[in-house]
């Protein structure tokens, strides 16, 4: 590459590879008419009211002045999906972030800044060439159009009404807009069909036709949006954009001087790596609820070790407690060499503001709800998240399907199926436990017999369903009393055996 | 107790007072003394003071020091086998306890925790935790220390038949530390436990009539000295 030094004037606009490309340098014409309420009609009023522009947004249109907007156009997306084009429009622009740090979205387009990258690259048309290349390859590889349009214009709207006209223009000076947009149909400002239709009954079909026109009269027929568009393009008015951010990953690792067989020695050094996670982290105002440990070993596959949260956290010293609970409870293969953080997944940062004035119950309360997920996290790690479970209650006539037990973390789903309240439940009494599998009673002279002999209390309780799932249950339950004291729930069978089953104890 | 009343000279700081006001202030310490589980008076017998949580059965009240059970610590609760009512002597308490907005921790029931009774016990299955049978008794326990530890398992129950005295001793500590309630369901009475007070549950007495009442034996209780006992009816309702 050549050096940028030796390029330290600004190249001369070039022509693009495209012959269609074309330069526009023209001098504004007298008696520039300004779009809006404001407007003004003589030009050095016109340039105070920049300058008031530049006033209120000054540090915005300073910057601005010397912004060259690359806007990049990507017509072949529109056949795709909504949710498919600001996927590809999201993985192309981390593409286009090689030429500029500052690249926004707008629909089927792409716009970067590239003013500042000029001298560096050495012109305009290494940096297209760059894109060219890069874009066309990734664009092929989905099956598309490997081509796109494009354009350069000191206004970020210019730059995108330029490109979508498909002649590549490119525009160095602001005062040069107002004629390289006139040439444009009407066709590719924003607008709705209905203004469509009544533009073309106006008998405007180029820009330059609007320029014709007065300000507030547009803004009566077509909106703010429509003349806030065009007072855009000519960088009347501040175009403020969301950038693009890449998304957030987190990965750092560490290879230890000397091997470690001592797991606690290993503790400090997370601690640091963790610190810089949650650095990460407040810097990017995210929280995150799965990280992934990776210890490596000479000559053998890593120990992976997983945290998952309950509840999306920041905060070192509870990752640092749950790692140090998984790491009490993990024997190593062999001495560690290398430890590695990744973050797997990040989620929005929730955090919750204390009252000022002392309302006691709900704000504890909530103190102390973190610190039960904290707690619940900790059981999870150490006993395996299939150990910890919580109950349900569903609406159901067969009393083993009545309950359920589901793991912590599918509790969305348990949301869905929102716990039943106490008038569908059953209002007969049944059991604290239940057996997972009935046990058959023995008669023993006449009476039934478990521990000891059992006599009954209340029922029966006739409970018939699932005639239509071929597992025919017909049972009638009966709360009975042991000589020893303890309640059971028993049923009999009311098919063809008529045995008797104890299926829970009221405990 | 005594030796306050005999104090014939008022200490400095009350000297300013007029004798009578010194005599009601006798009988505030009474109240304050009464109401202070960690004091043990052996003249008095159980059931002085209100300072314990009402088990709902007036029987067991009568018996328990505090008139309840305690505020926190280790009990033990022990049956010939699971299922002789020990639940439902919990009601009351684990109903009061999710009120409060605390969870209750099972860990290793020894079988399947049926929701619709817990639903009809009036308990929030949202603030059921259970932690399953399969686990090892080394992270059953650590487990329940921990949950002992942190101070919103407003109640830890837990099923292991034999325990060392070394380990309950630990658990009593960490319940005094995170200020919960652990209970413990055993098979085995052991003696010499450091648990704050131990319940038997004994076969109840050969069917009279209609009489439903299960033996519930008093064992140890911190604050009362000899074993008392109670016939309690577990199933008021049915």
């Amino acid at each position: 590459m050549e050096d940028p030094d030796s390029a330290a004037q600004l190249p001369l606009p070039s022509l693009p590879d495209n012959s269609t490309a074309r330069v526009i340098r023209l001098h504004p014409r007298g008696g520039a008419k300004s779009l809006g309420n404001a407007a003004t009609t003589t030009k050095d009023a016109g340039s105070d009211h920049c300058r008031s522009d530049q006033q209120t947004t000054n540090r915005q249109t300073a910057s601005k002045r010397n912004c060259l907007w690359y806007a990049l156009y990507f017509p072949q997306l529109g056949e795709l999906n909504k949710p498919q084009q600001e996927k590809y429009l999201h993985e192309l622009a981390g593409l286009v972030q090689s030429v500029s740090s500052t690249v926004s979205f707008h629909p089927l387009t792409l716009i970067c800044e590239i003013r500042s990258s000029l001298k560096y690259f050495a012109g305009i048309d290494v940096i297209h060439n760059k894109l060219k290349r890069q874009l066309g390859t990734q664009l092929s590889a989905w099956g598309l159009a490997n081509d796109f349009l494009y354009a350069a214009s000191p206004t970020v709207t210019a730059s995108l009404l330029l490109a979508r006209s498909g002649r590549n223009t490119l525009v160095y000076q602001k005062e040069n807009l107002r004629s390289a947009l006139g040439k444009l149909p009407t066709e590719v400002l924003d607008l709705d069909k209905e203004q469509r239709r009544r533009l073309y009954n106006m008998g405007v079909r180029h820009l330059s036709d609007i320029w014709r026109l007065p300000g507030d009269g547009l803004r009566k027929r077509f909106g703010s949006n429509f003349v806030n568009q065009l007072n855009k393009a000519l960088g009347k008015v501040p175009e403020p954009t969301r950038n693009y951010l890449p998304p957030p990953a987190f990965a750092t690792s560490c290879e230890l001087p000397y091997e470690l067989e001592n797991l606690d020695r290993l503790l400090p050094l997370a601690d640091e790596m963790l610190a810089q996670l949650c650095d990460f982290l407040r810097r990017r105002d995210l929280a995150t609820s799965h990280l992934l440990f990776s210890l490596s070993h000479e000559k053998r596959s890593s120990t992976k070790i997983e945290l998952g949260l309950r509840q999306a956290s920041r905060s070192q010293e509870h990752l640092m407690l749950l790692l140090e609970t998984r790491f009490s409870n993990l024997t190593i293969p062999a001495p560690v060499s290398a430890i590695k953080v990744e973050a797997k997944n990040f989620d929005a940062f929730s955090g919750h503001s204390d009252s000022l004035l002392i309302t006691g119950k709900p704000a504890t309360r909530r103190y102390n709800d973190s610190k039960l997920s904290q707690f619940i996290e900790q059981l999870q790690s150490r006993l395996g998240e299939h150990h910890v479970k919580r109950v349900n209650n569903l609406a159901e006539h067969c009393p083993e399907y009545a309950s359920q037990q589901f793991n912590l973390n599918a509790l969305n789903d348990a949301e869905k199926n929102k716990p039943v309240t106490t008038e569908q439940t059953a209002s007969n009494p049944r059991p604290f436990w239940l057996l997972q599998d009935p046990v058959q009673l023995t008669l023993r002279k006449g009476k039934l017999y478990h521990r000891k002999t059992i006599s009954l209390v209340s029922g029966p309780e006739r409970i018939e369903t699932y005639w239509w799932s071929g597992s025919n249950i017909r049972r009638d339950y009966y709360v009975a009393r042991e000589a020893n004291g303890s309640r059971l729930w028993i049923y009999r069978e009311k098919g063809v055996e008529k045995n008797w089953y104890l299926h829970g104890f009221f405990a | 107790m005594t030796i306050i009343r005999n104090h014939d000279q008022p200490q400095a700081g009350y000297k300013n007072l007029p004798a009578g006001k010194a005599c009601g202030h006798t009988t505030h310490i009474d109240t304050l003394l009464q109401s202070n589980p960690n004091l043990w008076r052996g003249v008095d017998m159980a059931g002085q003071g209100c300072h314990g949580h009402s088990t709902g059965f007036p029987p067991l009240d009568n018996i328990l020091p505090g008139r309840g059970w305690p505020h926190k610590g280790l009990m033990e609760i022990i049956t010939p086998h699971w299922g002789m009512g020990e639940l439902q002597l919990l009601i009351p308490l684990m109903r009061s306890i999710v009120e409060q907005g605390q969870w209750i921790l099972w860990i290793s029931p020894p079988y399947l925790l049926y929701a619709p009774a817990l639903i009809q016990a009036g308990i929030n299955t949202d603030q059921v935790l259970l932690v399953k049978l399969d686990t090892s008794c080394k992270d059953a326990l650590w487990s329940m220390e921990k949950a002992l530890q942190t101070e919103n398992c407003g109640l830890v129950l837990a099923w292991q038949n034999w325990l060392p005295n070394k380990v309950l001793r630990r658990l009593q500590l960490a319940a005094d530390v995170g200020n919960t309630l652990g209970v413990l369901f055993k098979h085995h009475d052991s003696e010499h436990s450091p648990s704050l007070m131990r319940l038997k549950i004994g076969d109840s007495l050969p069917s009279e009539g209609q009489f439903n009442e299960s033996e519930v034996t008093l064992i140890k209780a911190r604050g009362n000295f000899r074993p008392l006992t109670a016939r309690v009816n577990f199933y008021q309702q049915t």
